[in-house]
């Protein structure tokens, strides 16, 4: 590969001057010594070649310094609009990961019995995956969903999810449901947008960091640095923060205004929200009016009034219901008499839903004061500039610099429903898809979802294991959680068949999910399970048949969005050294595995399917009868997206930046059709209709509840645990951590060594305790009683409420030197399942807990 | 003449601690110790809590203690504003560690190549590093520096010597940034030459209000925090990392 530039330091092969030798009572045996030897007998190569950061969510663009082909370094791509040339702290840490002894070095098979810390044989990589292939073809012979293929991370959806799912035919579970899916559900049927709410930046002067973890990680498809980057620059031009969490910590001195609300709540508060703007008269009835079903006609069964199937509004200029959309005047508000029955307008019922939702009624709820809900709802609507419109790289769009940033608060009981009202606070506004305002996805690319959520069909049993169409979830993230209790009591749930197989792509059930015995428990009843992983993860360990050692960053990958949202652009990951050991990157391995397994080529065979995923067509395809290398496959794709120089285009460069995204494309209204022809969902007719449908089908309450039409506040389950347990137990990530595998970088061990809770001062000493006290922490679950506890050390903030305890997650770990010892995971002692879990299966992670002296 | 000052933008910093990872890797540092650190500090009581962050590398000072107490000279002031450390000739007296109000000096108790986090002997991967302790090691690092050719770059060489940030001598000669700025996410990190007023980061202080750390023992430090405040004495530290150094 070419040597290029770094920081503006041309030359980079030429690092060989001032070598001195003689230097070893310095240095001993050490490396140091080592390289400067060679020197002596000729010129260190020194290069730096482009590569894509592994160890976390957001694939930023890196350059990998190399001395004689080993990696020193990596640092940010200037070029990458992502993260313009920085890294954050993993980012900079992952290096360690290149060369950590304790990777997989080999294949392994268990000789031992599973469920308990594994025994193993090494394994070639043929045999290994001869015994795969073997097991998994065994039960896709009889029912190829009975295997089910698990992912974390996956970091080339085109080549796993899309393309390896497929050519097998099996089932597939992701990691969702513990990140902020219900949100991405909430988003996906309000306003047809796969994600969940972040702002506008270049334009936004009032946000709601809304449990926003501001100074750590999360956010709608960026895990840390580039919101954090444009949130900076957006402060500058005087963006002002009201951050609306239980801990000041998430957002620590960017919150210009700290609502410290009760865990759970948030529903509540937005609820307030809606309610304020309409009291105030912030209502932007021209957005209301064109592009949502605000104006659509419901009926005392709270369905649309529909004619030959088409939802009907009142159309003020000819006094008469008419179709929605062939209106001159179509009516937001009012009670209007059709044919005899009574029509009112969802509007209308949604302004009457959230009357009784005063300052004062959320206060009460949200535990926090009527006067600040009152100043935001204020401060909100006055910033929202409603009837105003900004040009935006030459384009007139509605300007509504209000934003909401929201993403893992989605990750509670009431998740769904809290982002659909959040979402509502943002269309009263006509925030959605503004200028300044509030979007879930760079494009209004409208998700398959948002039609599939138009009209539920709730099934009888008996159900497939992820109860797909069931009456349980008619809106059905697929829950890994739920997946363990249907794996333990199928008869309950009306499945008949559980799955037999499961091949785990880079992901760890055991360290990552919450109900911990539950997850347990269930892997046991699988009869095979392939554990695909750089390391002997917790997962592997206990319940791995085979281990196929996979690369981490050293490996290609992609292709791999580098937007910022305003730059289109795109790169690979390319491997900056050979694979550690005997690994493979993931691509390899799935080539290999459906050549042993007789399903690589062909009509139906992967390659087919990479080609279908990828977009491959002739001159480009893949031809169906020879096994490519992956370099080749990049190499056919980079040609097909007009780069004659074929990979060596990303070799040589790094990314393919295309540009700044044309504001047709990112805001809503400007968009051909405006909103990507959707019409917005302020009703949920569906939603209704659905609860209908599962109480007609014997659903429990517990099941139906929430799924309203209109977001309905009610006290979440952890409120039935008995008082002792006084505390609200929350939980959070932080910058040095995410996924398991950063707990295994002994760089980031350092920076966060041990486990702790989080705790008021005030709350502790009115216990007798003081910070740095062992304690247990004793959760209890409202629904089935039980109980669970872990110890860990106190740990003494001013910034989190004083009913409320956190805990960072990433830690009780035991399979990597560096991740034992380090205290508990909450995850050991939420519950899953009924009652911590959104209507859409998600992980809510609130608990009641108590705290006491060890 | 150039003279190098680092400015730390405190309306910027998220305390994501970047700039003491890269420069951990960068320096080739053993555990516990941090050439930069990012203080994460908290003060007021409950809900008027204030939390900021506070970046502390070495302060480079003009009028530098640690200089003055070296008595073998291998604590030294450079023209262009560097204080820096000669290996080669420290004598782990420590005197520099005790005059330093910072707290930045850092001493090589133990054997630098058992403190690099983790065992590098494993044959199967010294075939694919040579040997190199850490894996990573830099071999600026082994080069000579400065009109004077002094060892002074990177850290961790061995047992009985004292180290601390050197504004990461070796990339600032040629031209190159400081590692923590180049990674800092935010750009809460500046550095340049501010003996020439024209420069980015002296017209940047110029147009900011800004303190220096400890400015009253008149130690002239080369490092300027813009935004914020100094902090107050009633601050605490959350989220405090161990390193091996007095604070």
């Amino acid at each position: 590969m070419d040597t290029v530039t770094r920081r503006g330091f041309v030359g980079g092969a030429a690092a060989t001057t001032g070598v001195v030798a003689g230097r070893d009572f310095l240095f001993g045996g050490s490396e140091t010594l080592a390289s400067v030897s060679e020197t002596a007998l000729g010129p260190v190569i020194e290069d730096v070649v482009p590569t894509t950061c592994w160890i976390g969510k957001q694939d930023c663009g890196m350059l990998a310094r190399r001395v004689d082909g080993r990696v020193v370094k990596f640092d940010g791509d200037p070029a990458n609009p992502r993260n313009v040339g920085t890294l954050c702290p993993k980012g900079q840490a992952q290096i360690v990961s290149i060369y950590d002894p304790n990777r997989l070095k080999t294949p392994l098979v268990r000789t031992n019995g599973k469920g308990e810390r594994g025994e193993w044989r090494t394994a070639t990589w043929s045999e290994a995956l001869a015994m795969v292939a073997e097991r998994v073809n065994e039960v896709r012979e009889r029912d190829p969903k009975l295997v089910l293929w698990q992912k974390g991370r996956s970091k080339a959806k085109k080549f796993y999810d899309d393309a390896f799912v497929k050519a097998i035919d099996s089932s597939k579970l992701g990691h969702g449901a513990y990140c902020s899916d219900a949100g991405y559900r909430a988003l996906e049927y309000t306003i047809g947008l796969h994600g969940v709410q972040h702002p506008d930046f270049e334009e936004t002067r009032y946000l709601l960091g809304w449990g926003w973890n501001i100074t750590n990680a999360g956010g709608n498809k960026f895990c840390w640095l580039t919101w954090p980057r444009q949130m900076v620059a957006a402060r500058d031009r005087g963006l002002q923060i009201t951050h609306i969490d239980p801990r000041l910590r998430s957002a620590g001195p960017f919150a210009d205004t700290w609502l410290p609300i009760r865990p759970g709540t948030d529903l509540a508060l937005a609820l307030a929200m809606c309610n304020g703007l309409i009291e105030n008269g912030v209502v932007d009835v021209d957005y209301l009016t064109t592009y949502t079903n605000a104006p659509y006609l419901v009926g005392d069964d709270g369905m649309f009034l529909r004619v030959d199937d088409l939802p009907q509004v009142w159309d003020s200029a000819s006094d008469t219901a008419v179709p929605a959309g062939e209106a001159s005047e179509p009516a937001l508000e009012g009670t209007f008499e059709v044919e005899g029955t009574t029509y009112t307008t969802g509007f209308t019922v949604f302004k009457e839903h959230v009357a009784p939702s005063t300052p004062e009624w959320a206060a009460d709820i949200c535990g926090i004061p009527a006067a600040q809900i009152r100043s935001i709802v204020r401060e909100f609507g006055e910033n929202a500039s409603i009837g105003s419109t900004k040009v935006i790289d030459g384009v007139e769009v509605p300007y509504r610099p209000v934003g909401i940033m929201a993403y893992h608060m989605a990750q509670q009981e009431l998740g769904f429903q809290a982002l659909r009202a959040m979402t509502m606070i943002n269309m009263l506004v006509g925030a959605v898809g503004a200028a300044g305002g509030t979007f879930s996805d760079f494009t209004w690319k409208i998700d398959k979802n948002y039609e599939a959520f138009e009209q539920f069909t709730v099934e009888d049993p008996p159900y497939d294991f992820l109860l797909k169409n069931s009456k349980y979830f008619p809106i059905n993230t697929g829950f890994p959680g739920m997946l363990a209790k249907v794996m333990l009591d199928p008869e309950r749930y009306g499945v008949e068949e559980v799955p037999e197989v499961a091949i785990l792509h880079m992901v760890n059930p055991l360290g990552s999910f919450p109900g911990q015995p539950e997850i347990i428990e269930s892997y046991k009843k699988f009869e095979f399970v392939t554990v695909i992983s750089p390391w002997l993860n917790e997962t592997a360990d206990y319940f791995a048949d085979v281990v196929l050692p996979a690369a981490t960053i050293e490996k290609y990958e992609g292709p791999i969005s580098a937007t910022d949202q305003y730059i289109d652009a795109t790169t690979l990951r390319l491997p900056p050294m050979e694979p550690l050991f005997e690994s493979r990157g993931e691509i390899d391995i799935y080539l290999d595995l459906t050549e042993a397994m007789g399903v690589l080529f062909g009509e139906e065979g992967y390659l087919a399917e990479v080609n279908a995923a990828l977009g491959l067509e002739e001159p480009f395809a893949l031809p169906l009868d020879e096994k490519p290398t992956v370099r080749e496959i990049f190499d056919r794709w980079s040609r097909a997206q007009g780069l004659d120089e074929g990979i060596e285009y990303f070799e040589n460069n790094g990314v393919l930046v295309e540009g700044r995204i044309d504001p047709t494309k990112r805001f809503g209204y400007a968009a051909d059709p405006p909103f990507g022809g959707v019409v917005h969902r302020l009703y949920g007719e569906s939603l209704l209709d659905a609860q209908r449908q599962m109480q007609a089908k014997g659903a429990d309450e517990i099941y139906w509840r929430d799924y309203t039409a209109l977001p309905t506040w009610r006290p979440p389950t952890m409120e039935g645990s008995p008082s002792e347990y006084d505390l609200y137990l929350i939980s959070y990530h932080q910058v040095e951590n995410k996924q398991s595998r950063t707990g295994f970088i002994p760089l980031l061990a350092e920076l966060t060594p041990q486990q702790r809770l989080d705790i008021n001062p005030a709350t502790a000493r009115a216990k007798g305790l003081n910070d740095g006290d062992e304690v247990w922490v004793e959760s209890h679950n409202a629904v089935t009683g039980e109980s669970r506890r872990v110890k860990t050390n106190l740990a003494f903030t001013e910034g989190i409420r004083p009913d409320t305890v956190g805990m960072p997650h990433h830690f009780g770990l035991w399979s990597h030197p560096t991740s034992r010892d380090r205290g508990p995971s909450p995850n050991e002692i939420y519950p899953t399942g009924e009652g911590y879990m959104a209507n859409t299966a998600d992980q809510s992670f609130h608990v009641k807990v108590k705290v006491e002296r060890t | 003449m150039t003279k190098y000052t680092m400015v730390v933008d405190l309306d910027r910093c998220q305390g994501c601690r970047a700039c003491m990872e890269a420069c951990k890797i960068e320096n080739n540092t053993t555990e516990g110790v941090f050439w930069m650190y990012v203080f994460r500090l908290e003060e007021g009581e409950y809900p008027n809590t204030q939390q900021t962050y506070l970046p502390r590398p070495c302060q480079h000072c003009d009028n530098a203690p640690c200089v003055k107490v070296c008595p073998v000279g291998a604590r030294y002031k450079r023209e262009d504003g560097l204080v820096l450390t000669d290996f080669d000739r420290c004598i782990g007296c420590r005197y520099c560690e005790l005059a330093c109000p910072y707290g930045v000096n850092y001493f090589n108790w133990g054997k630098p190549e058992k403190q690099h986090y983790g065992e590098w002997d494993d044959p199967d991967l010294q075939a694919v590093t040579g040997g190199a302790n850490p894996p990573w090691s830099n071999p600026d690092l082994a080069r000579p520096h400065g009109d004077e050719q002094r060892m002074v770059a990177g850290g961790g060489h061995h047992k009985g010597v004292m180290e601390k940030c050197t504004f990461c001598v070796h990339l600032v000669e040629r031209g190159e940034l400081p590692a923590c700025v180049v990674t800092c996410p935010v750009q809460a990190l500046r550095f340049g030459n501010t003996d020439d007023p024209e420069t980015p980061v002296s017209r940047f202080i110029r147009e900011h209000g800004h303190f220096r750390l400890l400015d009253e023992l008149g130690t002239e430090p080369r490092v300027v925090y813009v935004g914020g405040q100094p902090p107050s004495d009633e601050v605490h530290e959350i989220e405090l990392v161990h390193a091996g150094v007095e604070r």
